[in-house]
């Protein structure tokens, strides 16, 4: 049970390989081996979404995957969005609407806004909304992250990856 | 009373909503959190949970857990105990009601730690949890808060003879004259089951100790009370001046990390015995179980008297409130409920007994409102029976007895003062942004459809900085009446110029303290706000700092920043006079220096007189010392102490904010369910420093409000057993049950505080439970519902339709 | 919340899922979408010694519709189901069930077979394929066995599939021209479990009812077909009369278990009024009115 597997996966662009314990979660290799510690464990049991990252394009709970199950995949976390040391145009919208107190929720949040406007680049305020109503906040009350996501609506340029 | 303050009107940095100081990091996933800190040789700690309400260890074999590879230690509670002494405790009765980290004896309710284990990884620590063999004799437990106050009732903590660990009755005013010339009295049974702040981040800590030195450092997001850790220090066995407490950014607190010591005792303990770093983070089920942040757990037995034409005259307040296991703050939370016991009327007498009870569920904390909420919500509830009963409307009845704004600073029947207000134009201002006359005939037209609509107002008092004293005028004798609950700042110009801040507590729970910091700084030294570095420091060098709580940090960091904000003035004053060969009194601040009043072009920049100050000691006069850096410790400005008898409890709790909530809903009648048609929020907070962070509190609060109202509720068995102990059951608001809210400002500086700054950090949820039930009730009154429960769940709700419907 | 140790198996084909299940033994899991047994694992409450690993088991990952008949391969994501035109033709019943379970990320990995497989008593996937009398083919080392769905389901996380064998197809036959769907329920948050939730079927021909099928999940160990209720429907006029006296007997005959989401007298009142709102809807959709 303490053998290690090997897992090779592309993360944020770059080509990583390792090998971990099968039940180290994703979310636990990302955070403590790779030192990506945007994505957050917030209740391990898939419910508040403080987790979330894309995999091939798609979000998921990274605490329900385990690092051995995304062998061959292409994770995007937070610490993606940002290019060259500025802020993706899907933060700085966060951060002009004050869409975080906290910020906890908010890498999160930031990659289901993103998978979000991939699929619908122009939402209504209730799309967005709907869209969002998968994670969890306890600080905004989500209004404000909703206005952010409209307001980066226009400016968000590329999707990453196709869903699947 | 303080003096009164004159406020400035020009300015240029506060009021103005600039996006947060915070947000880049955090939107960089770069939060700092505490699970984000890793310290080379770091342990895990897991604890062992008891699956038990009340039962007593009879013995603990961790002989398997210890062998388990890359187990380091298991610590059991009679073992903690001699590693440690109990937890600081703000109760009644500390000696009779000990807190341990670790229970030791016995258990007092499901998910109490029983033992840690310290292992290379949390995943090895929970295999090595699993192999540890508690034997337990089960006892039976007592769960109800009125089934507590039974004589035979199991005794939670046996030395205290009682499951009441504190009792009184406090008289304000005459309460049997004015009932006695009342014309109408109505009385109810009010019950508020417990929720909890529940950020999405746990509480944790990282511990650290050096035999060499003696020095135990702990990392917690949860840092407060820096005067007050000397205790934790006892606990943890080391020298006061030997432990240093760091503030780590928290993702979220609502009060569950105010003083949130037990994961800091546990880290602690760990490090000390293993001699390696030590982190010990909840998990979810810890958090949920065993977290010591419930909220309010009470029975109200309430009596409002009042005259046929609305006015009210005066309370009886009965309540039970259930703490839990411990009594970690003591009753604290009554303390906030009479600092605005009497709401935003004129309510000349008030009576107030209180029987605070230990059972066997997680104890009390913090939670946003720290019980006021409670008492709000009770409050309008009455407000709203005695409405129904005199056939007034809601409105009209809060107009006639809502304090004029002329009558302020008005002193209510507890002897605290609300320092400023204007709540008419608050409720006026509410009713217009709701469309309230268009929506009362919209119900009236749904009523003909056969549809249950609802419009539901509050007016609320939002009170801010609390006192020390309202922990401990509840005892005549009081073991120990601290009156200090400062907060501090230290502001150091470096030789270019720069301004750096140091705040001393974990300020950052999601508020903005690094923003109101660059704001208030930018204003009073004139420099962008954007080039303020804000740092947190630790305990051990610090200055004394109390932290979050009571919507307390705003004000009271403004007072600290304008203390040291005017020292190094003087400071540069007397620099600045020096080079210009100037008097100091012919000098101005100017555009971020200063300059000789008249002569604009012969200045000083900050960064001019500092590098003079830093560098170049000896030009200078010879009292000026090197460097550019002023601390202020700012105590609360307005506390008065209680009369000895208690009929006076003196000023505590002075800058009284205000808001009226107008929730519209329409309820499924055949589930119970409520949904949102409208949700209107005004405030006033005096002067807002940023009016969008305060728009995200309100918001925020007032979803946290709707899930205490509708959602939320830490749900125990019969036996004690803890049924919620996952977010599949412990029902958060997502995105699609909180409503858009509209929100309205209105500002009603406080004569008392920097630039009249009230706090307003516990917005939505001081108001948003008595606005949603007063909604609800509305809905249903023709099926003559009465919303007495919270939470009102779609069950609960179709429960009383059908009682109402049968009776 | 760690899971305990376990030792992990990807498996690429069904043959070699099949191998390591016998090899394994009944220690051990079938691992698809993992949505419901990591959460379960990281409780601490399943903790199975080997994982089986399906997600690579490319063959398992497909819909195929010919002829009013849709084979659904047990791999296939929740997610692609609900995006499924395919799906969407031949049984809407099964997207709008679909749409219900939890929420898209989570469905991004949610297997169909994965759902049907784990039994969660509230889980709406179980009751719409429960109402269209699906099949389901289970796959063990002696040959496949197809199983109606009737009998699938054997109790609150238990079905007819034994340790080493596995789910690999899910059948159904769409309803003829004139079928209107509906699949609603009560949730009390957004990411509640279902409370109760109803799936419904009517076929409509020259006005009367048909056909009609009727199931619920949340309301017992398993879903269940409220027969009783069907019986009051077919061969009649779709009255708001008949529709609530069917939703009456579907409600009579249940006797939910209470937890912290709802007593079970509750759920009984609730299924009573959401068979009827589900049976209202699908008539409309029928008569062509909402889609």
């Amino acid at each position: 049970m303490t053998e290690r597997l090997p897992v090779s996966m592309v993360v944020n662009g770059v080509p990583t390989v390792a090998e971990v314990e099968p039940r180290r979660s994703l979310v636990e290799f990302l955070r403590e081996d790779l030192g990506l510690v945007g994505a957050h464990v917030g209740c391990e049991h898939g419910v508040c979404g403080t987790c979330t990252v894309l995999m091939n394009g798609e979000s998921v709970r990274s605490c329900l995957m385990f690092t051995v199950q995304a062998n061959g995949a292409e994770i995007q976390t937070v610490e993606g969005l940002a290019a060259n040391g500025e802020l993706h145009p899907l933060q700085e919208a966060f951060r002009e609407k004050q869409g975080l107190q906290c910020g906890f929720c908010t890498p999160g949040m930031l990659l289901l806004a993103l998978e979000l406007l991939g699929e619908n680049p122009h939402p209504t305020a209730a799309e967005v909304r709907q869209g969002i109503a998968g994670n969890l906040c306890r600080c905004t009350g989500y209004q404000f992250i909703i206005e952010a996501v409209l307001a980066a609506a226009d400016r968000v340029p590329i999707v990453v990856g196709e869903p699947a | 009373m303080p003096a009164v303050r004159e406020h400035p009107t020009d300015l240029k940095w506060i009021g103005k909503s600039i996006p947060r100081i915070e947000d880049p990091r955090l939107l960089r996933g770069r939060g700092g959190y505490i699970d984000d800190l890793v310290l080379p040789r770091m342990l895990h700690a897991a604890i062992v949970r008891s699956p038990h309400a009340h039962a007593r260890i009879m013995g603990i074999d961790a002989a398997a857990a210890r062998q388990l590879p890359g187990v380091v230690t298991v610590i059991t509670g009679a073992e903690a105990a001699e590693l440690c002494d109990p937890m600081p405790d703000f109760g009644p009765d500390p000696a009779r009601h000990t807190w341990r980290c670790l229970a030791v004896e016995k258990v007092r309710n499901v998910g109490e730690g029983v033992a840690v284990v310290v292992a290379e990884s949390r995943h090895i620590a929970e295999d090595a949890c699993d192999l540890v063999e508690v034997t337990y004799e089960p006892l039976p437990a007592v769960v109800d808060p009125e089934a507590a106050l039974a004589p035979d009732a199991p005794l939670v903590h046996e030395a205290l003879g009682s499951n009441v660990a504190y009792t009184r009755k406090f008289d304000f005013g005459d309460v049997d004259a004015d009932f006695a010339e009342a014309e109408v009295v109505v009385s109810d049974r009010l019950r508020w089951h417990r929720s909890g702040g529940q950020p999405l981040e746990t509480v944790g800590a990282v511990a650290q100790y050096d035999p060499g030195t003696g020095m135990l450092t702990i990392w917690e997001n949860s840092l407060s009370f820096t005067s007050y850790l000397f205790l934790l220090a006892m606990t943890l066995k080391v020298p006061a001046n030997k432990l240093d407490v760091r503030a780590v950014p928290a993702g979220g607190s609502f009060g569950s990390k105010l003083w949130a010591v037990k994961a800091a005792a546990v880290a602690g303990m760990c490090a000390k015995a293993t001699g390696r770093p030590v982190k010990f983070i909840e998990d979810r089920v810890d958090n949920l179980s065993n977290s010591d942040h419930c909220g309010s757990d009470r029975v109200y037995n309430v009596e409002l008297a009042a005259m046929r034409d609305g006015t009210l005259r005066s309370l009886r307040i009965h309540v039970v409130d259930d703490y839990g296991a411990y009594m970690q703050f003591g009753v604290g939370h009554h303390g906030n409920a009479l600092a605005q016991v009497t709401g935003p009327y004129r309510i000349g007498s008030i009576s107030y007994e209180l029987q605070a009870v230990v059972t066997n569920k997680c104890q009390q904390g913090a939670y946003r409102g720290f019980g006021s909420e409670v008492n709000n919500w009770m409050l309008e509830r009455m407000v709203d029976l005695l409405a129904r009963k005199l056939e007034l409307d809601p409105v009209e009845i809060r107009r006639r007895n809502l304090l004029g704004k002329d009558e302020f600073p008005y002193f209510i029947p507890t002897g605290n003062v609300y320092d400023s207000g204007d709540y008419a134009e608050v409720l006026r201002k509410a009713l217009e942004l709701a469309g309230y006359d268009q929506w009362r005939a919209e119900q009236e037209r749904a009523r003909q459809e056969g549809r249950y609509l609802g419009i539901g107002l509050c007016s609320c008092q939002e009170r801010s900085v609390f006192s020390a004293t309202e922990f401990w005028f509840w005892f005549d004798e009081p073991a120990a009446p601290v009156t200090s609950m400062p907060e501090s700042i230290t502001l150091s110009v470096d030789a270019t110029g720069g301004v750096s801040a140091t705040l001393y507590s974990c300020a950052f729970w999601g508020n903005s303290p690094e923003t109101m910091v660059a704001q208030l700084v930018a204003e009073q030294l004139d420099v962008d706000p954007t080039t303020v570095n804000v740092v947190y420091g630790g305990s051990n060098t610090g200055l004394p700092a109390t932290g979050p709580g009571g919507s307390r940090f705003t004000v009271m960091i403004a007072g600290a920043i304008e203390g040291a904000v005017g020292k190094i003035k003087d400071k540069a004053f007397k620099i600045a006079a020096h080079l210009l060969e100037a008097a100091p009194e012919d000098l101005e601040w100017r555009e971020g220096g200063v300059s000789v009043k008249g002569t604009p072009t012969s200045r000083k920049s900050l960064g001019e007189v500092a590098v003079m100050a830093h560098l170049f000691k000896h030009s200078l006069p010879d009292d000026i010392e090197s460097g550019l850096e002023a601390g202020q410790v700012f105590d609360h400005p307005y506390t008065t102490m209680p009369s000895p008898d208690r009929s006076d409890l003196g000023v505590f709790y002075p800058f009284m904010g205000h808001a009226c909530h107008i929730a519209v809903v329409e309820v499924d009648v055949e589930t119970g369910a409520v949904e949102f048609l409208k949700y209107v929020a005004v405030h006033d907070c005096g002067t807002l420093v940023n009016p969008r962070s305060l728009e995200g509190h309100i918001v925020g609060g007032t979803a946290q409000g709707l899930g205490t109202a509708l959602l939320e509720q830490f749900v125990y068995s019969d036996d004690g057993n803890l049924l919620t102990q996952s977010y599949f059951d412990y029902l958060l608001p997502s995105a699609l049950e909180v409503p858009e809210v509209v929100i309205g400002h209105h500002e009603t500086p406080s004569p008392y505080t920097p630039y009249g700054i009230k706090g307003g950090g516990e917005a939505g949820r001081m108001m948003a439970p008595a606005a949603i039930a007063s909604a609800v009730e509305d809905a249903l009154a023709p099926l003559g519902v009465r919303v007495h429960t919270l939470p009102a769940t779609p069950e609960r709700v179709l429960t009383w339709i059908e009682e109402a419907q049968g009776a | 919340m760690k899971p305990a140790p376990f030792s992990y198996h990807p498996a690429s084909s069904v043959k070699e899922v099949l191998d390591l299940l016998t090899e394994l033994g009944p220690e051990a899991r079938v691992l698809a979408g993992g949505q419901s047994l990591v959460p379960m694992m990281n409780f601490r409450v399943a903790q199975p010694a080997h994982l089986v690993d399906i997600n690579p088991v490319v063959e398992l990952d497909y819909l195929q519709a010919e002829d009013g008949r849709l084979a659904i391969g047990a791999r296939t994501r929740q997610s692609a189901l609900e995006r499924s035109s395919a799906v969407a033709a031949q049984a809407p019943l099964l997207v709008e069930a679909v749409g219900h379970q939890a929420f898209p990320t989570v469905r991004h990995r949610g297997t169909v077979g994965g759902s049907l497989a784990h039994a969660d008593p509230a889980a709406e996937l179980s009751a719409a394929v429960l109402a269209m009398d699906g099949e389901l083919v289970v796959t063990g080392p002696d040959g496949s066995r197809t199983v109606p769905a009737l009998e699938f389901f054997q109790g609150p996380f238990e079905t007819v599939v034994a340790p080493q064998e596995l789910l690999t197809e899910i059948r159904v036959e769409a309803w003829p021209a004139g079928t209107g769907h509906a699949f609603l329920e009560f949730a009390r948050a957004y990411h509640g479990f279902a409370v109760v939730g109803v799936a419904a079927l009517v076929h409509l021909d020259g006005g009367q009812i048909a056909r009609a099928a009727v199931s619920l999940c949340g309301v017992a160990g398993t879903p269940v077909r409220a027969a009783a209720a069907e019986e009051r429907l077919v061969g009649r006029t779709p009255t708001p009369e008949t529709l609530e006296e069917a939703a009456v007997a579907a409600a009579d005959g249940l006797d939910p278990a209470s937890d912290v989401q709802g007593s079970g007298a509750y759920r009984r009142k609730l299924a009573r009024v959401f068979v009827r709102r589900a049976l209202r809807l699908a008539v409309e959709r029928a008569n062509g009115g909402q889609s």
